[in-house]
């Protein structure tokens, strides 16, 4: 502040130092509305379409070249690749048929034992757009927005499993997170064991970390894992990564995980949003801890001791509501379940489109499960 | 009086337009940390040459447009500009008659103080930027600023 005493007259030096400390209060008042109340989500929505067309600009010629070589690709590139897409075709189909039956008794299970894991019901497919928001932040710019019932939260996928979930919605797209931001922290469960942890982005597309497992737990080099479902933000069972190294030092008492990702965070470029359906309406209390305890007790003991809260409440308190609740009552609500979680999801997303909360838990689909367990 | 304005006021917007296409374009992964703030050289440029032209005004808002693009809390690059432009107004004269590499250094400082602000708000609004690439920027600012000069010159001139 004591350079501004050397300007040449020193009429304007106040003026400029007035002008300095009004935009400066302005600045910081923006701040701290923005990041204590919420009111600036509306100005922000605003002031983003009036950026979409310089986004838009920016990323159209590179659609424009995308389209151009795929215009001018010739006849035996074109039946190559359809050859190869039929085959993959007739592979998943072969495997979709015994997806289905394993869903249908999935969902049954599930009802039974009055868990609220969602499953991803409905989906809808989004562009990245061809714009760099920030290259210390692994985000990425989707062309689908509030306009198209996208929320805070809501987990994305892509073709090879999790991508991220969305951080920031606008009208006309939304700033979805990479699972391998340094902010980001996904719970993931270990498929050869049901070990439950969370998964932790390094910042580095290609590396994800899992910072909370014991030296003694059980994970090696190879281990698939898969989304656990808790906490609600994401569907469960659908992949996250593999183990690629494990360091244990016997001096540490956590070992040093590191997992590859499982998506292709680099090279995707169409994203599927997903919308959750709770298996059943019921208490989301009692059910969380359902869930949790007794896969707790279904895996060896070293889960215990590196699940996150939850593991240490007994069974007995939740096995009334469980036991109470008979299959076939449970099973018309679950038939009954699609359109009514359609339409909690849209309520979700006019709800929570405002509230900035990249973290690994969204409280969305607690909350309705919540909401329709009461009547 | 009002056309004069107003001429004057054409090449400014038109340079912080550019500058906000060119600090979206994509780059690959390996590239992106040595990208320059072009956004921030161009307010600096106009904050030393012809500072009624621009001014706090149009720092403000250009850090305005940078913090709804890049999605963090709003007001954050508005007060890091404003208050590095408000400095390089108060400078101006000296920095003029400076030697070209004796400017670069300023303009270095100037980025830096940016990227501190920046940072600090990053810490304080609870999502701090862990790399240490982003002070790379600001060496990458001072070495382009000389060519920065050189075309932002012609477009005043014209």
């Amino acid at each position: 502040m004591v350079a501004f005493r050397s300007s040449e007259s020193s009429g304007r030096s106040t003026g400029l130092l007035l002008r300095c400390v009004l935009f400066s209060l302005l600045a910081l008042g923006l701040m701290i509305i923005d990041k204590r109340y919420d009111h600036l989500g509306k100005i922000r929505r605003v002031l983003s379409i009036v950026a979409y067309p310089a986004q838009v600009a920016v990323a159209s010629p590179f659609q424009g070249w995308a389209w151009l070589r795929e215009s001018l690709t010739t006849r035996e590139a074109l039946r190559a690749d359809k050859t190869k897409l039929e085959d993959e075709l007739r592979v998943a189909q072969f495997r979709l048929q015994r997806y289905e039956a394993l869903e249908a008794e999935s969902r049954r299970l599930r009802a039974l034992r009055d868990s609220t894991n969602g499953v991803g019901s409905r989906f809808i497919i989004g562009d990245i757009m061809d714009v760099d928001l920030d290259a210390f932040r692994e985000r990425v710019l989707v062309d689908k927005g509030a306009r198209d019932g996208v929320y805070v939260g809501q987990a994305v996928l892509d073709a090879g499993g999790v991508f991220g979930q969305v951080a920031r919605v606008d009208q006309l797209t939304s700033e979805v997170i990479l699972i391998s931001d340094a902010a980001h922290a996904i719970p993931v469960q270990d498929n050869r064991n049901g070990l439950r942890t969370v998964a932790v982005g390094t910042g580095d597309l290609s590396r994800l970390k899992l910072p909370y497992i014991s030296t003694a737990a059980d994970i090696v080099k190879g281990d698939l894992l898969v989304t656990s479902g808790l906490g609600g933000g994401f569907p469960a069972g659908y992949p996250v990564g593999t183990v690629v190294e494990v360091k244990r030092d016997p001096a540490q008492s956590l070992a040093d995980v590191a997992v590859s990702p499982a998506a292709a965070l680099d090279r995707s470029r169409e994203l599927l949003f997903v919308w959750l359906t709770p298996a059943t309406p019921t208490l989301a209390a009692t059910s969380l801890s359902t869930s949790s305890s007794s896969s707790a007790t279904a895996v060896a003991p070293t889960g215990a001791a590196t699940a996150p809260a939850a593991a240490a409440k007994p069974t007995a308190v939740a096995k009334p509501s469980a036991a109470a609740k008979p299959t076939a009552a449970a099973k018309p609500s679950a038939a009954a379940k699609p359109s009514a979680a359609a339409k909690s999801s849209d309520t979700a997303a006019k709800s929570t489109d405002t509230a900035a909360a990249p973290t690994a838990t969204a409280p969305t689909t607690a909350d309705q499960a919540t909401g329709d367990g009461k009547p | 009086m009002m056309r004069d304005e107003r001429i004057r006021r054409l090449p400014v917007a038109m340079s912080a337009l550019v500058a906000l296409t060119l600090g979206i374009l994509p780059l690959p992964n390996a590239l992106a940390p040595f990208r320059p703030d072009f956004l921030v050289l161009v307010v600096l440029y106009w904050s030393i040459e012809s500072p009624r032209a621009g001014g706090l005004t149009l720092a403000f808002f250009a850090g305005l447009a940078l913090d709804v693009i890049q999605g963090v809390v709003l007001g954050q690059h508005a007060l890091a500009l404003t208050l590095m432009a408000a400095w390089a107004t108060n400078l101006r004269l000296r920095i003029r008659v400076f030697s070209p590499v004796s400017q670069s250094l300023t303009i270095f400082a100037f980025l830096t103080g940016y990227q501190f602000i920046l940072f600090w708000i990053d810490g304080a609004t609870g999502n701090p930027v862990t790399s240490f690439g982003r002070w790379l920027a600001p060496v990458i600012g001072a070495l382009i600023w000389p060519f920065m000069v050189r075309a932002l010159s012609r477009l005043h001139e014209h």
